[in-house]
């Protein structure tokens, strides 16, 4: 078993990781509401979803660990509950895992839907489109 | 100007922020402990002691996405399922067009990529078919191949989907049977209890305090982990055609889609 002491600058940088995913979420909160191009709000929709996946990923990380892969098939009970003891949480990796794909299904979705809306309204701007609407 | 000093104050405020949580351990041993659930995933993924309980397969993430929450998991693939529906939905009435004379990208690059596509697949089917043994699985797999359906349309143009075999019509079909390949594992346990009368459970993968149901765990002596593989395979059939349809439409020259949606459509 290795030192499971921290230093503080190793806390510091684990809480300005938490820190600066959130700001990026905020961020990128402020680009798909603030900005007036659908391709900018698309961009921001992608950076809210990864660094949100990011963030997951970081409640279920530990320190000093492994990843959550039993290495060998015969492993005796002392090893399984070593690996137990050791490994990085594995369930934010699994919803992480689907979350990425199903992201990224929804995001070539809405780009399929914006560029209909560029075909039938010739703008990506979405004051103008409102006013085009009526 | 503005924006040095909106980027300067986000920055200090942040690490400023980050110093004083660490500085008054407000939020604890960070990154020290996981929870009690993580640690009975960990043991229980490959225990052949828990036989009622375990998965058998070493690795423990895809045991959480095909066995522990498996339903989390198809509930998401039908979410991806849908959105490629409405995707080809908004599409309607649009065909690939037939081999048109593009030249795509220099000599150089279409060689590399020739070389790059063989080691490509070979590496989607092994992420898909060792899911349950390392790192990797269906989805994974599914989006390395996918790779290969913007390399052709980049680099050869999008004409060369049809000279590669691959259309629009069999990707779909081709995404189809992965879905209903995931459908009938689902289902084997229910058609092999109505037939024999053994009990077994929806979305059995290993055998249960009161079902002595189990799916081939081995294949000569070669670990396969029940359920896992098949559905490795099959959401990697899945997600790999799925992707390949959006890449396939996305891919169409903009002057063939407006001609092909009609007049409506070129503003």
């Amino acid at each position: 078993m290795r030192n499971m002491d921290t230093s503080f600058i190793e806390r510091f940088l684990i809480v300005l990781t938490l820190y600066n995913l959130l700001v990026t979420a905020a961020i990128s909160l402020y680009g798909i509401v603030a900005r007036p191009s659908i391709t900018k709000k698309i961009i921001s929709l992608t950076i809210l979803g990864d660094s949100l996946n990011v963030l997951a990923i970081l409640i279920g990380f530990r320190v000093f660990s492994v990843p959550p892969v039993l290495l060998k098939l015969d492993a005796n009970p002392d090893e399984l509950l070593n690996l137990a003891y050791s490994a990085v949480d594995p369930l934010p990796q699994a919803l992480v895992l689907t979350a990425i794909v199903i992201g990224l299904a929804v995001n070539l979705f809405l780009i399929f839907l914006a560029l209909q809306v560029y075909r039938l309204y010739g703008t990506l701007d979405s004051r103008k489109i409102k006013e085009l609407r009526g | 100007m503005r924006k040095y000093i909106v980027l300067l104050s986000i920055v200090l405020t942040t690490s400023v922020l980050a110093y004083i949580t660490t500085y008054l351990e407000a939020i604890g041993l960070v990154g020290l402990d996981t929870r009690y659930l993580a640690k009975l995933f960990l043991t229980l993924a490959y225990n052949p002691l828990a036989r009622e309980l375990t998965v058998l397969s070493p690795e423990a993430v895809t045991s959480i996405v095909w066995d522990f929450r498996g339903i989390d998991t198809f509930y998401e693939t039908v979410v991806f399922y849908m959105a490629i529906i409405a995707a080809l939905a908004i599409y309607r009435g649009v065909g690939y067009p037939s081999i048109r004379s593009e030249k795509g990208l220099s000599i150089i690059v279409k060689v590399v990529t020739k070389l790059l596509i063989p080691i490509n697949i070979a590496i989607a089917v092994s992420v898909a078919a060792h899911g349950h043994l390392t790192p990797g699985g269906g989805f994974q797999a599914g989006a390395a191949l996918a790779v290969i359906s913007v390399l052709l349309a980049v680099v050869f143009s999008a004409s060369s989907f049809a000279r590669v075999g691959v259309s629009l019509s069999k990707a779909i079909a081709l995404r189809t049977v992965g879905l209903l390949a995931i459908a009938a594992v689902v289902f084997v346990p229910v058609v092999f209890n109505a037939l024999t009368g053994v009990q077994a459970y929806l979305m059995q993968n290993y055998v249960k305090v009161d079902s002595e149901f189990a799916f081939p765990t081995h294949i000569q002596s070669q670990l396969i982990s029940g359920t896992l593989i098949w559905f490795n395979l099959a959401e990697f059939l899945a997600v790999s055609f799925g992707f390949f349809v959006v890449f396939m439409l996305l891919s169409l020259r903009e002057d063939v889609v407006r001609e092909q949606l009609g007049e409506e459509h070129g503003h």
